[in-house]
């Protein structure tokens, strides 16, 4: 709902705005932090992208973010009973099924992932895999850092049902609608991702993709899901005035995942972070990790799939 | 509360005391108006040839002097205006009132700064200015748009928040810390349009006096400066219809007698145009359709003269400014209405030649709203403050050489800060209670400007306030996650929290000849509110807030030396003062805090509080009179802040923070028709908090910032000119072309700093420039002002 506001503040500024122009500007040298970009999901091998802050204005050709993953470090993760130690792995020894997994964690689409190869930490150890309502502890060790963070898989919420609809003034266009019962305590959050069968690689978080109980806790409410877009994209859909909907016709698999707080908080600040990026009225957005000692997030997610054919009933 | 009225009881026997010493002499007192208009003068200079010795008369035009028996030459002066003599007897208590008639010359002429002669050497305090309005109106504005807070912000001490905003600080103190008065009620948003423009309607104004040293003890509840602004009464004798036509904007000012010399009012309306100007040129197939922006004021005022002793005021102003954004692609509709409402009911009293007293009840409401929907959902924010206030301040004048004020005043406050309403079709969601705080305010205070010997007078005051948090109330504790773990119910009336507090002014001064004296102050203040802004600027969504047991109340100590020094007869004025200010418990929010978290929650839950403070010198030097006349200013100062939660705990610059403020104002008449206005400023850049690293996330860049504040942005000046062109005068009517230019040598002053990311990373093509954006380039505007 800030965005909102926000909204009305960029477009106020927008309003008044009479000229920019390019400057340079001399940063301080900035003390390098490691990054923690993992999840877990039950079911599936914990993936750990461990990486490190760039100065602000370095190079960013695709030499300097492969050589800012940060090798040799050791990663374990643990669920209370379990230790497990991850293996470093590129992409390219990985079989092709969790591909899709990776594609997800880095925000790249498949075929980039394919082509350029990324390292990570992970295990094929099923003993580690995810599972509903465990806790999940990342210790990693790299030089003299130490970094720890410690995420649950939260019991699952499925929504009680999703449609299409089109959005008024449209014709096969629209968002996907879709019907929630918050559990009575508070503390839910969740977040969502889709894809578009046939025109989507991999799942894409919806526009402002997390959401908390703070104003729904216990209630039945209807809510719905902007498209979001690979980023950067080209594709003429994306481009398209249309780019926030979906298209009647469109099969969409919707993947719905439960977290926990520290998840959400994350994501939430993250992305209103990226949302209030050049407003000036902003104060910079402290993302709130959950890594100790770092950056970055370590974050379960409770999973569940649906498929909707987009079709105005 | 026992406490409370024990002190009101010891400032009363102490001024009656005072009274018994001096029952030996007589006194001379009257009022002093304008002999056309018929409206009292503020501020008349009123000496005894004899002994020099003198006062002014007050806010009501009235005079008091008392004086041992014998026979004087009492001299009336006023700048602008005739100077009269008149011969007195002294023997028993006389009345004088005077009628004094606006000389022809001066009247074209206008004084910088409209004030007595000498007075910046002679009085006791420090850092007090007064505007006079006919100068402020020919200075250049904004797209014509008179502002007297930008030309408060041209004065030495007093800073803009940057281009464009209204919002002023002064000496290091943030726009919360001011109080802003009109005609006795407090103003609590002063700013249209994100602070372009201020909410005073130049022509409805007929004073504007700022305090921003050690602010006298009628004065409190705030820790800066006091901004004391009074409306124009209303002609007493004729009606006159003043406007003017501007390029976003027009005006008008009604006023005149409703019964002669008995009674008064005054209308005065203002609206912006812009967005209706726009409107035909949106097509009605355009999504944005019914979109607007537009802002206008209301005042008024109605004076009624009951008796020679009695007068009674009443003053009014409203003011809204409406943005409607609608956006038919995505059925995006909002409306955010916000404005002050504000009225004030005064009674003067004069009990006798030395005790005159000012009663006032007042009202304000400021309030802010945001409506958005979306297909079915609806979403409503909410914020504001309510006041009624109840003011006694009296006056009394025992001898020549004391002039004694205490007073008493009471506040009710209702704080309404950001409550949220949202909904998706029927169902509407849990935004929490609507959370409302109440709180009671009460000051007495006594004070005495008493002239000590010829070289030293003193003017020490003394203010007691209470404050009481009072239910009902609810406290949410929370977890370190922000989730309730239990809350606290206070019940309507029960004390939630309770601070008092003494507040000591003293200023003195010491004159070494009739043209320089050395001063000094001492002052401290309490402030039982605060402003919380998330943002980088002051916006109408800053919500105002009590203090509570989590919130303490701000309190601030201020010591100031100055040497004040004129020449030539008086035609030029010089200061020096240098200041430290220490301001406790400030309050931003914490680190990573979110504006909704702020939602069924209490806001200082998300607060963290810290330290400021400030030190600087100021140089001003100012030719009051003459075809050329003006100031310039440059204020040297640091600006700092302290907060163990942010920045990790060091030390960093508040982002007004301005080494250097130059302002040069000034004005030409160049014929008797002509005036020409400058106005240059220069000042420090704004301090920043600029990412230093980046990193990512789910591919996006993420931006990992520096220390709080660390970076500058460039400089800012500017220039501005002003014409003024008179039109062939005739008895009815006059009128003037006002040609404004904003920006002369069109500098592109920075307003923010973005970083832009264009490309990706992951195919090489990711580039990010930083760009600065400047609001105004050149600005030429044309307005036509007329009065009949």
């Amino acid at each position: 709902m800030i965005k909102y506001i926000n909204l009305f503040l960029i477009i106020s500024s927008i309003l008044l705005i009479s000229c920019e122009k390019d400057i340079e500007i001399v940063l301080p040298d900035a003390k390098t932090k490691l990054v923690v970009e993992g999840n877990i999901e039950q079911g599936r091998p914990p993936f750990v992208m461990l990486t490190k802050t760039s100065p602000f204005f370095s190079p960013t050709d695709i030499n300097s973010l492969q050589n800012s993953f940060v090798k040799n470090a050791i990663v374990t993760v643990s669920n209370g009973t379990t230790t497990v130690q991850l293996q470093e792995i590129c992409t390219n020894q990985l079989p092709d099924s969790l591909l899709p997994a990776i594609a997800e964690l880095i925000g790249v689409n498949l075929e980039s992932l394919k082509n350029f190869g990324f390292c990570l930490y992970t295990t094929l150890n099923p003993a580690i895999f995810g599972e509903v309502g465990k806790s999940y502890t990342l210790s990693i060790q790299s030089g003299n850092e130490i970094l720890t963070s410690i995420t649950q898989i939260p019991s699952l919420v499925l929504p009680n049902k999703f449609w299409y609809k089109d959005q008024p003034g449209f014709t096969d266009f629209g968002y996907i609608w879709f019907e929630l019962t918050d559990p009575p305590q508070i503390g839910n959050a969740y977040r969502a991702f889709t894809q578009r069968k046939g025109k989507d690689s991999r799942f894409i978080p919806v526009l402002g993709s997390v959401f908390d109980d703070q104003f729904i806790n216990g209630l039945t409410f209807d809510g719905v899901f902007l498209r979001g877009k690979e980023l950067n994209s080209k594709a003429p859909d994306d481009l398209a005035e249309t780019a926030d909907y979906f298209q009647q016709g469109d099969t969409i698999i919707i993947k719905f995942c439960t977290i926990d707080q520290r998840n959400y908080k994350f994501w939430d600040t993250f992305e209103i972070a990226a949302f209030n990026s050049g407003n000036p009225f902003s104060s910079p957005v402290t993302i709130q990790t959950n890594i100790n000692g770092g950056l970055g997030i370590w974050g379960g997610y409770g999973v569940s799939y649906d498929t909707l054919v987009a079709v105005d009933l | 509360m026992k406490q409370f009225w024990l002190i009101f009881l010891m400032i009363i026997v102490f001024v009656l005391n005072v009274d018994f010493v001096v029952a030996q002499n007589y006194t001379i007192s009257g009022t002093i108006k304008d002999a056309t208009t018929n409206e009292t003068t503020v501020g008349t200079t009123i000496y005894v040839k004899e002994t020099l010795q003198g006062t002014s008369t007050n806010e009501k035009g009235f005079f008091s002097i008392t004086l041992p028996k014998g026979t004087y030459t009492l001299v009336i002066s006023y700048i602008g205006y005739k100077e009269i003599e008149i011969p007195v007897e002294l023997n028993k208590n006389i009345k004088i009132n005077e009628k004094i008639e606006p000389t022809a010359i001066t009247k074209e002429a206008f004084e910088v700064v409209g004030e007595k002669e000498n007075i910046n050497t002679t009085q006791a305090e420090m850092g007090s200015v007064e505007l006079e309005m006919e100068k402020v109106k020919t200075l250049p504005a904004i797209f014509g748009e008179i502002d007297i807070l930008k030309t408060i912000q041209l004065l030495p001490g007093v800073q803009t928040a940057g281009e464009g905003n209204s919002g002023f600080y002064v000496r290091g103190g943030g726009p919360d810390q001011n109080l802003v008065l009109l005609d006795g009620a407090t103003v609590y948003n002063a700013s249209h349009l994100f602070g372009f423009f201020s909410v005073f309607n130049a022509d409805a104004i007929n004073d504007v006096k700022l305090y921003k040293g050690a602010m006298p003890a009628e004065f409190g509840g705030r820790l800066s400066s006091v901004l004391d602004i009074s409306m124009n009464d209303g002609d007493m004798k004729n009606y006159k219809v003043d406007g003017g036509i501007g390029v976003i904007s027009s005006r008008l000012t009604i006023q005149g007698p409703i019964k002669k010399d008995k009674a008064s009012f005054l209308m005065s309306a203002r609206r912006t145009y812009a967005g209706d100007i726009a409107q035909p040129f949106i097509s009605d197939s355009s999504k944005f359709k019914g979109s607007n922006y537009y802002f206008y004021d209301f005042n008024a005022k109605i004076n009624y003269i009951i008796s020679s002793k009695d007068k009674l005021s009443l003053s009014g102003y409203y003011g809204r400014d409406v943005f409607v954004f609608n956006n038919s692609d995505d059925g995006f509709g909002l409306e955010t209405p916000w404005g002050n409402a504000i009225a004030s009911l005064r009674w003067n009293h004069i009990y006798n030649d030395k005790l005159f007293a000012d009663f006032t009840a007042a009202f304000t409401n400021y309030n802010f709203e945001v409506k958005a929907t979306q297909d079915q959902f609806g979403f409503r924010l909410y914020s504001g403050i309510t006041d009624w206030n109840l003011k006694a301040d009296f006056n009394y004048l025992p001898s020549i050489l004391h002039q004694v004020k205490f007073g008493a005043a009471y506040t009710f406050h209702k704080f309404t800060p950001n409550n949220a309403e949202v909904n998706s079709g029927d169902v509407d969601f849990n935004t929490g209670d609507v959370i409302i705080n109440y709180a009671n305010e009460g000051a007495v205070y006594v004070s005495d400007d008493w002239d000590l010997s010829e070289k030293i007078k003193i003017q020490a005051g003394l203010r007691y306030t209470i404050y009481q948090h009072i239910g009902p109330f609810k406290r949410f504790n929370n977890d370190a996650l922000g989730n309730p773990i239990d809350t606290v119910v206070y019940k309507k009336g029960e004390t939630v929290k309770y601070y008092q507090g003494l507040e000591p002014r003293l200023a003195a001064r010491y004159q070494f000849n009739s043209s320089s004296s050395l001063k000094a102050s001492f002052s401290q203040n309490y402030q039982y509110i605060h402003l919380a802004t998330i943002s980088t600027v002051s916006l109408p969504t800053d919500a105002w807030l009590p203090s509570t047991e989590v919130t303490k109340p701000q309190f601030a100590t201020q010591y100031v030396l100055g040497y004040f020094k004129n020449f030539a007869q008086n035609k030029w004025e010089s200061s020096v003062e240098v200041y430290y200010k220490d301001m406790k418990n400030q309050v931003e929010y914490k680190e990573g805090a979110l504006p909704k978290d702020d939602g069924g929650n209490n806001v200082d839950n998300n607060l963290t509080f810290g330290r400021g403070w400030s030190y600087g010198a100021e140089f001003f030097i100012k030719k009051r009179v003459g075809k050329f006349n003006g100031w310039v200013g440059y204020t040297l100062a640091w600006t700092k802040r302290q907060f163990d939660e942010i920045n990790e705990g060091k030390v960093f610059y508040a982002r007004y923070d301005r080494r250097h403020d130059v302002s040069l104002v000034f004005n030409y008449d160049i014929s008797k028709r002509l005036v020409l206005g400058a106005t240059w400023v220069y000042a420090t850049g704004n301090a920043l908090t600029l990412p230093i690293s980046r990193y990512f996330i789910e591919g996006q860049i993420v931006n990992e910032y520096g220390e709080r504040n660390s970076f500058r942005m460039d400089a800012f000046h500017r220039m501005d000119l002003a014409i003024t062109l008179k039109g062939k005068e005739t008895k009815r009517f006059k009128s003037s072309w006002n040609f404004s230019i904003y920006n002369v040598y069109n500098r592109k002053n920075p307003y923010f700093i973005y970083f832009a990311n264009e490309g990706s990373a992951f195919d090489g093509t990711l580039d990010i420039q930083a760009k600065q954006v400047s609001l105004f380039g050149i600005i030429p505007s044309i307005a036509w002002n007329f009065k009949f």
